[in-house]
């Protein structure tokens, strides 16, 4: 279990980079890396040598986040104005603009299976689920409201919805909000399930396991990583090491390691058998703010993770 | 939490036993007590044995008479006297030796039996009888025996008044004895015996120069008077020149070699003087050969075998003492050296046996000193120090100067020390070092005592000079390093690691201590992985190791350890004890030695530091599974839980420690501060009374809290109430200066101070008292204040100094926070806002947003930087398309985001002002409006300008190609001309000239175009007025200050709470709720920028009066709006 750096881009956005996902690759195109900053757009890159495919204008106030489609023919992009905008990825045609006020759009990601497209709501307490055949809001999955507290309590607020994540098999949902509580939901019934408590401060990042979908992995502001039996209430692992928060966290493809991007500059690989971070890496010079590893390829060959910062640069490092 | 809490109080305890010890094994003591002896034993047995000797040196005869025969007067009969059977009246004797006439030396040989029968009463009665005037009269001329018997009675009484310890009586004796040898002189002025008799007086009174005179009268004489030459030997060896007595002796040997073995005796103790043990100890035994019970000189001989030093010399010294002790069972000496040895070899009774007996026998002062001293030493091992104390008084007592026997002096410091009488313990120490000013364990037990006196310096001369005299001695490089903790950290750990290196490399264990320390050190220096190892190093092994390591768990232990747990459970974690009951239920023991509990919570501590958090918690919890009284243990988890925001637990840990220590001012101190976190003031504020009250008003923490609560207090509320605020901040002020005068380097204090003075206005003071506070505090890992930095910051910011206080926050936000502080960021985004820097504030607000998604504060003044932006620009004189475009753009962000705040006002996610949002929205879309206008206009001269282009470029294009035709036809025309160059070369000229003037007149248009340009003065015009609106902004500038006066004292300063993990947040969410931000942001969309925009507005009608009269009526509406929101503002 190791991590190799393999190649950075010192400045690939004029500002901030806020959020990168990996587009899988299609018959004509292979695999590809999004980005988002606070410059307002949305880029594309080769990750053999990350060279800039496109460049995707069109956000205001800065993109928050990306997703892309399992089938790697569309990607959506959101940023801070609250419009969630999905395009196609090669011809960088806008296929629709989403958007359901007065709510926000924070983290996104589209389901194993590519029907829906969930969205962490911010202040609405809730996900979105957006249809993907006819881009229609299908569902809101509301985080209910703690027993006692009346509908006019402030209160609320602190239910604030930043991220979203599908269990492998798409039947769980799970989102993470500001007061550190994490909710799972049986997406099918549209059914609110349980909490997982333990984080005490924002949850900004969560990943599933990609082989067993009852492990849930969480990042937080608290500094620290959670692993989670999504089903059975259980928390397996409280890991602490960063010297700040947690703002991203993803899963290996083969299931035995973690990589999460924190404030204090850092990326860090996990091995959760130990839990104990197994690697450190310092190229970083500001928050890192997202993580991703290439999914699908999975295996024995290992495969590229990447991750993107506010110091404007990309890297990528292999993951063996 | 502060961080001297991490140094163990035990330390010291341990420390004062390590001072203690050293009697106890004594291994320094045993040497100078058998040096020391042996000189003193030496000079006072050489006077006794030389005063015996010289007795029998005049009358070396008769000591073998067992009877004497009186002759019966006048007849041939005598009458025989057994020497063994005198009389015990004597009386009797006197009256046959007065009857019958008895010749003198008679008497003096029955006064002599009797002394030696230590009948002394008889002894003087028959000599002062001998010496009375009758006697005198009718022996006139019997010369020599009436000088002998003077002579003895003046030796009698030079004895006696030498053993009288008694002032006022030794003198008398003196007098007698003087007088008697007066007697004897005047009977015989040239007498010998008597001369040496005087010398022997003038020594004993201590007149070794009138002594060597008197017997240098009679060598004179005679200069082999053997008397006189021991007398002189004497006086030799007690100026201390003991090669002279040495030589003098020899001689006496020489000239009588048949002398008493006692001649041998000084012999010996000379050679003994003179380092010549060997010598000296052949010189004893000689003098043993001869009298085999010559107690002197068994205690001698037993003496230089103790110098020697080894066991078998100790043994066979220790025999010689015994036999000594057998032949005399009161030679003090003797008696006090078996008491040493059987000191040493732990036989306290007999020891107590032997220096009582010692005492009885002796009245000399050296050696009852040295008694007093054994028996004190006995005591002081046993532990009865108040004993100890009085048996070596009572040797001090009995030694004259302290040069002579010093070890009295350093016992009672011992004793002193340890019954916490300082003072005086202190005294008895300086004086061992008038003696001995290089002794260590004296300088080690100095120092300590001035560090107990509060005299930090001198206790570190003192162990500097220890250090420097042995440099081998761990203990006091211990000692150097505790000293040098709070002054100077390198240097105590140089000395630590100087004790570490010693005792191992004697084999000697470490102690936990030390290396605790040590470890402390290099955590305070921020030697992260040095501390670590230390620490581990002084824990040794233990179930520690285990919870520590992942790498040294077994599958089995990971699997207890690591059970999974109720995620509703999660949020209780830090109380959870139920992971050691797992490992206790399978078999895993987990023990906790009570000594390795502080050096395990540095470890959790240090854990802390390098964000293993977790694997800190798990040792805090142990330590609380074992010993659960242990309070810092639950603070620290408290710190934990706080830091993550969970309140309630941290909360319910500190309860759990206020139950084992009520009055703990660290746990109250911390409560308050949850309390105030909770927006629990009035509770906050009992509390912080308490852990004031708790630590009698000398925890300057508390008092610093109860300052930080009373600043909050004047500027929480958002109605300000003046004479409330000032008492407030008079009260904080108060407390600051209170903790200031008893700790001047109190940092946390000085800061609160300059927020005061900031508060108050006085910039430059406060300034400068942030500046050094930040100085002061950059270097140590345990204080982190980025309070001073941001507080430095808003003070530049309230003297206008923007880029001064940019850089500040930037600095502070990278150095502290990993730049995820949102509030900082607002802090700098207002400041970008002041210096009009729109772009940067923007980005500067979006990433606030992005940290802090929830608060929505921040989307306001994002939607107001945006207006502000945006009226701004359109106000510029020259603006480019992209720019006016750009202005659309994010007006159109503006009305975005204040109609989502509006809308979200309905879920009442926050607390802002429906209507002032309003308000908002409503003049962003008339800008927005009015803004189309301008792009409308700019769009329409941007088309001009590319239409212009585009009929320049086709011109330029028709030119090209006609003056391409021309060319050809230039071309043709050449050809033509060529054929007819012959023929017309006027002609031709004339073409030429046609040629050029075709070029003149394409000039022509060219300057035509221009003219265009002219009819557009108008826009010019336009541009000079707004030029001259934008002077009127600038003089505007002037109440804006006023703004920022308005501004700093409405708020900000942020007083430090001395806790890393200070709750910044918690004020400051006070304000954000109490809509303080916003109403600064307001106060400058609805101030000055307002005032702008009307002038701007007003201006409008100005620059556009050539427009149609329908604009009129949209623009009045704006100006109703802006007064709206002025009174908007004002609520």
């Amino acid at each position: 279990m190791k991590l190799a750096w393999l190649r950075s881009l010192e400045t690939s956005h004029q500002d901030c980079v806020w959020a990168c996902t990996w587009v899988p690759a299609t018959d004509k195109s292979p695999g590809l890396l999004l980005t988002g900053s606070l410059d307002e757009t949305v880029k594309l890159w080769n990750p053999e040598d990350l060279s800039l495919v496109r460049t995707n204008t069109g956000h205001c106030l800065g993109v928050v986040s990306v997703a892309a489609h399992p089938s790697g023919k569309i990607a959506a992009s959101a940023s801070m104005d609250s419009f969630v905008r999905v395009f196609d990825v090669e011809s960088n045609n806008t296929i629709a603009t989403l958007e359901a006020p007065p709510s926000e759009v924070w983290q996104m990601q589209f389901d194993p299976r590519g029907t829906t497209l969930a969205v962490a709501g911010g202040s609405s307490a809730s996900v979105k689920l957006w249809d993907t055949a006819e881009w229609k809001l299908v569902a809101t999955l509301s985080i209910p409201r703690p027993e006692g507290s009346k509908p006019s309590d402030k209160g609320n607020n602190k239910k604030f919805v930043l991220s979203v994540a599908w269990s492998p098999n798409g039947r769980q949902l799970a989102c993470g909000s500001m007061d550190g509580s994490i909710s799972v939901f049986d997406v099918q019934r549209a059914k609110f399930l349980h909490h997982l408590d333990g984080h005490t401060m924002p949850v900004r990042s969560l990943a599933y396991s990609p082989l067993d979908p009852r492990v849930l992995v969480s990042g937080s502001d608290d500094e620290r990583i959670h692993m989670y039996d999504a089903e059975g209430k259980t928390l397996f692992s409280s890991m602490s090491g960063h010297s700040s928060w947690v703002l991203s966290v993803d899963v290996s493809p083969d299931g035995a390691a973690i990589a999460s991007g924190s404030s204090d500059r850092t990326v860090k690989l996990w091995d959760p058998k130990m839990r104990a971070a197994v690697q450190t890496m310092t190229n970083h010079t500001d928050q890192v703010w997202g993580v991703k590893f290439e999914g699908g390829g999975g295996g024995v060959r290992g495969c590229l993770l990447a991750s993107v910062s506010d110091d404007k640069s990309i890297s990528l490092y292999n993951y063996s | 939490m502060k961080i001297e809490k991490y140094f163990h109080n035990s330390i010291y305890i341990w420390k004062i036993f390590s001072i203690i010890l050293p009697i106890s094994n004594g291994k320094t003591k045993y040497l100078t007590t058998a040096d020391d002896d042996a000189g003193e034993g030496s000079r006072k047995n050489t006077l006794t044995p030389a005063l015996c000797d010289c007795r029998r040196e005049q009358k070396p005869n008769f000591e073998s008479m067992a009877c004497v025969y009186i002759p019966v007067q006048n007849s041939e009969e005598e009458v025989r006297v057994a020497l063994d059977q005198l009389p015990r009246d004597a009386t009797d004797i006197l009256d046959i030796l007065k009857a019958e006439q008895a010749p003198l030396d008679l008497w003096l040989i029955i006064a002599r039996e009797y002394f030696k029968q230590g009948k002394v009463e008889q002894f003087r009665q028959i000599l002062e009888e001998g010496s009375s005037p009758e006697i005198d009269e009718y022996y006139a001329d019997v010369r020599y025996e009436r000088i002998a018997i003077l002579n003895a009675l003046g030796a009698y009484f030079s004895y006696l008044g030498k053993i009288e310890t008694k002032q006022k009586e030794k003198e008398d004796h003196f007098i007698l004895a003087t007088k008697y040898y007066n007697k004897a002189s005047r009977i015989d002025m040239h007498e010998p015996s008597t001369w040496v008799g005087k010398g022997q007086l003038l020594l004993a009174k201590g007149d070794v120069d009138q002594a060597f005179s008197a017997f240098k009268i009679v060598l004179d004489g005679d200069r082999d008077n053997v008397p006189a030459l021991l007398g002189h030997a004497c006086v030799e060896f007690n100026r201390g020149k003991y090669s002279n007595s040495l030589e003098i002796y020899k001689r006496v040997l020489q000239v009588y070699p048949e002398c008493p073995a006692a001649v041998r005796l000084g012999i010996g103790l000379c050679r003994y003087k003179l380092g010549q043990f060997e010598r000296a100890k052949q010189a004893f035994e000689r003098v043993l050969q001869l009298d085999p019970e010559n107690v002197e000189a068994l205690v001698a001989l037993g003496i230089v075998d103790l110098q020697s030093n080894e066991a078998s010399g100790i043994r066979g010294a220790m025999e010689k003492m015994q036999r000594a002790f057998d032949v005399y069972p009161y030679c003090a000496t003797a008696l006090n050296y078996l008491a040493n040895h059987f000191f040493f070899t732990g036989q306290h009774f007999l020891v107590e046996q032997l220096t009582e007996t010692a005492l009885a026998a002796t009245s000399h002062g050296s050696t009852r000193a040295h008694s007093y001293y054994n028996l004190a030493r006995s005591y002081h091992s046993k532990g009865d120090y108040e004993k100890a104390g009085l048996y070596y008084m009572a040797s001090v007592k009995e030694v004259n100067k302290p040069q002579e026997f010093i070890l009295p002096f350093y016992g009672l410091g011992q004793v002193q020390l340890k019954l916490g009488d300082f003072k005086s313990s202190l005294s008895n120490f300086e004086k061992v070092l008038e003696v001995y000013p290089e002794n260590c364990e004296t300088l080690k037990a100095v120092a300590h005592i001035y560090l107990q006196l509060n005299q930090p310096t001198k206790a570190h001369e003192a162990l500097k000079k220890a250090v420097r005299i042995d440099p081998r001695d761990p203990e006091a490089f211990l000692d150097l390093g505790e000293l040098l903790i709070s002054t100077d950290s390198g240097a105590a750990l140089d000395a630590f690691k100087t004790a570490r290196n010693l005792l191992k490399k004697a084999n000697e264990e470490v102690s936990i201590e030390l290396l605790n320390n040590i470890g402390v050190i290099h955590f305070e220096r921020g030697e992260f992985e040095l501390a670590q190892q230390t620490f581990k190093e002084a824990l040794g092994d233990g179930i520690w190791v285990k919870l520590i390591d992942s790498e040294a768990q077994s599958d089995s232990f990971r699997k207890v350890l690591h059970q999974p747990m109720d995620a509703s459970l999660a949020a209780r974690m830090y109380k959870d004890m139920q992971l050691f009951h797992n490992l206790e239920k399978n078999g895993i023991s987990v023990e906790l030695p009570w000594d390795k509990i502080t050096t395990l919570s540095n470890l959790a501590r240090l854990f802390e530091q390098l964000h293993k958090t977790e694997t800190a918690s798990i040792l805090y919890r142990l330590i609380l599974f074992k010993f659960p009284e242990y309070v810092d243990a639950y603070l620290r988890l408290a710190a934990i839980a706080k830091a993550r925001n969970n309140v309630p637990l941290s909360i319910e840990l500190i309860r759990d420690a206020l139950e084992v220590d009520d009055k703990n001012p660290d746990a109250l101190c911390m409560l308050g501060d949850l309390e105030l976190k909770n927006d629990d003031w009035v509770k906050a504020k009992d509390t912080f009374r308490a852990a004031k009250d708790a630590s009698n008003g000398k925890d300057s923490y508390a008092t610093l809290c109860l300052g930080n609560w009373n600043y909050f207090a004047a500027v929480r509320s958002e109605k300000r109430a003046p004479k409330l605020e000032a008492t407030h901040l008079e009260k904080a002020k108060e407390l600051y200066t209170k903790v200031l005068v008893e700790h001047p380097a109190n940092m946390y204090a000085a800061n609160g101070a300059g927020v005061v003075l900031a508060e108050k206005g006085q910039f430059d003071i406060a300034k400068e008292l942030f500046t050094q506070v930040q100085e002061a505090a950059s270097g140590s890992v345990f204080v982190q204040m980025p309070d001073v930095w941001i507080n430095l910051a808003h003070v530049h910011f309230a003297q206008g100094n923007f880029p001064l206080a940019i850089k500040m926050y930037q600095n502070c936000l990278r150095k502290f926070y990993y730049n995820t502080d949102s509030q900082i960021l607002l802090y700098l985004a207002r400041t970008h806002y002041e210096a009009e820097q729109w772009q940067d504030c923007k980005k500067t607000l979006l990433k606030a947003i992005h940290l802090a998604p929830s608060n929505y504060t921040l989307r306001f003044d994002t939607g107001v930087t945006l207006q502000k932006f945006s009226a701004s620009t359109l106000q510029k004189t020259k603006r480019t398309v992209d720019e006016v475009r750009a202005t659309v753009a994010e007006l159109k962000n503006a009305v975005r985001l204040f109609s989502q705040l509006s809308a979200a006002s309905n879920l009442q996610i926050h607390g802002f002002d429906e209507k002032k949002i309003e308000t908002h929205v409503g003049y962003c879309k008339h800008l927005l409006e009015a803004a189309k206008v301008h792009c409308d206009a700019a769009e329409l001269e941007d088309q001009q300008n590319r239409h212009r282009l585009e009929l320049a470029r086709q011109a330029a294009i028709r030119e090209e190609e006609s003056r391409l035709a021309e060319e050809q036809k230039k071309v043709k025309l050449e050809k033509r001309k060529q054929e007819d160059e012959l023929k017309k070369v006027m002609q031709q000229e004339q073409h030429l000239e046609r040629i050029k003037e075709h070029w003149k007149s394409s000039s022509g248009s060219k300057r035509k175009d221009r003219g265009q340009e002219d009819e557009e003065g108008g826009q010019g015009g336009e541009r000079r007025r707004r030029k001259s609106s934008n002077k009127k902004r600038k003089r505007d500038k002037k109440p804006m200050d006023d703004d920022q006066q308005d501004y700093e004292e409405t708020n900000y300063y942020q007083p430090d709470n001395q806790t890393n993990d200070n709750d910044n947040d918690n004020p400051q969410d006070l304000l954000a709720a109490a809509g303080l931000e916003d109403s600064d942001a307001d106060d400058d969309a609805g101030g000055a920028p307002s005032s702008n925009t009307g002038r701007r507005i007003r201006g409008w009608p100005e620059s556009e009066e050539d427009e149609p009269g329908k604009r009129q009526p949209s623009s009045s509406p704006v100006r109703d709006n802006s007064a709206e929101m002025q009174l908007s503002d004002g609520e």
